[in-house]
């Protein structure tokens, strides 16, 4: 782990500077520049992109490869977060059931 | 002052809806092996929730540096359009002030102060609203984060509680689905990134979200947004 830990702190401090960028552009200088319709319009769909990106592999990967089965916790406990996130939009939900569904098929289906 | 009262009192609706993310944003960071000093630093330096969960499944499986930073800096592009948004609104105080507003900018606040005044209405302390608000939210963040950091150091890693980060995007994700075309970015997005999950640098990210955003594009411009929020 101590080898590990400029790893971490990289992160932070590569993060805090990125994300204190996007929020100060316009402001600290000032600029009155408004953003054209089609930057507005990339910058809308590029955060949910990314997301879907993040989470897709993340649930429905092992290893690389697709892992598409009920026997993996992963897909099952995502696929039920998404279902009650549509179904509720409840963040506590959400999570409470997607932990749930994924603590259930660990212990019972692995 | 009124005016910061005001604010203050007007983010106690939001402080609910973000405890929860909090509480997982630092489980997630130290399940996912950040020690707890970073996972503070990270919560005060970063204080971003959609950036701080990306990474996790990103620092989890050792993405390079620079993934990082670019992922977050994507996730939390919006804060782009707000910046605009605001710059005219505190174009007139003192740089220190424009620095701390920016740094403490959040969703929920932009989207109350930019209801509550005008560009063009010259209340002259506005900003205290403001502040006042991102100042309770700031703290709220913070704390549930601590909350988090320490019950996540007690808990064994088998129980996977890193996971809580992904599931809590997927709660982030479902409200940015008011149009099909962010629906359709999302949907190739997702697609690309599955068949590109074996590629190195995880390049296959942004490919993703390079597809996601002409997708997007795509759909936008033969079915024009139905705009509802």
């Amino acid at each position: 782990m101590a080898g590990e830990s400029w790893y971490g702190w990289l992160l932070v401090a590569g993060a805090s500077l990125v994300v204190f960028f996007t929020r100060a552009a316009f402001i600290l200088p000032g600029s009155r520049l408004r953003l054209p319709p089609t930057a507005e319009r990339i910058l809308r769909y590029a955060p949910a992109a990314a997301l879907m990106a993040i989470i897709a592999p993340d649930v429905a990967t092992a290893h690389g490869a697709l892992a598409i089965s009920l026997d993996n916790p992963r897909l099952i406990g995502g696929l039920v977060a998404f279902a009650i996130a549509a179904a509720t939009r409840s963040v506590t939900l959400t999570i409470v059931g997607g932990m749930a569904a994924l603590t259930l098929v660990r212990l019972f289906l692995t | 002052m009124p005016m910061l009262r005001e604010g203050l009192l007007a983010a106690t609706s939001l402080l609910l809806g973000m405890i929860p993310f909090g509480i997982v944003a630092g489980v997630a960071m130290v399940s996912a092996g950040l020690t707890q000093a970073q996972a503070v630093a990270m919560g005060v330096l970063v204080f971003a929730g959609s950036a701080q969960l990306a990474v996790v499944p990103l620092f989890i499986a050792k993405a390079p540096l620079w993934v990082m930073y670019a992922t977050a800096l994507v996730v939390n592009l919006r804060y782009l359009i707000y910046s605009a948004v605001l710059a005219p609104y505190f174009g007139h105080l003192p740089r220190t002030w424009r620095a701390l507003l920016s740094y403490i900018t959040v969703d929920g606040m932009f989207a109350l102060f930019v209801g509550r005044f005008a560009v063009d209405e010259h209340k002259r302390h506005r900003h205290w609203y403001y502040f006042g608000g991102s100042l309770l939210l700031w703290l709220g963040w913070q704390i549930s984060s601590w909350v988090g950091i320490f019950v996540g150091a007690l808990i064994p890693k088998s129980w996977s509680l890193e996971f809580a980060s992904t599931v809590s995007l997927i709660a982030i994700l479902m409200p940015l689905f008011y149009d099909r075309a962010v629906v359709a970015g999302a949907l190739a997005a997702g697609g690309v990134a599955l068949l590109a999950a074996r590629w190195p640098l995880n390049l296959g990210l942004l490919a993703a979200v390079a597809v996601g955003v002409a997708a997007g594009l795509a759909v936008s411009r033969f079915a024009p947004p139905a705009r509802k929020a």
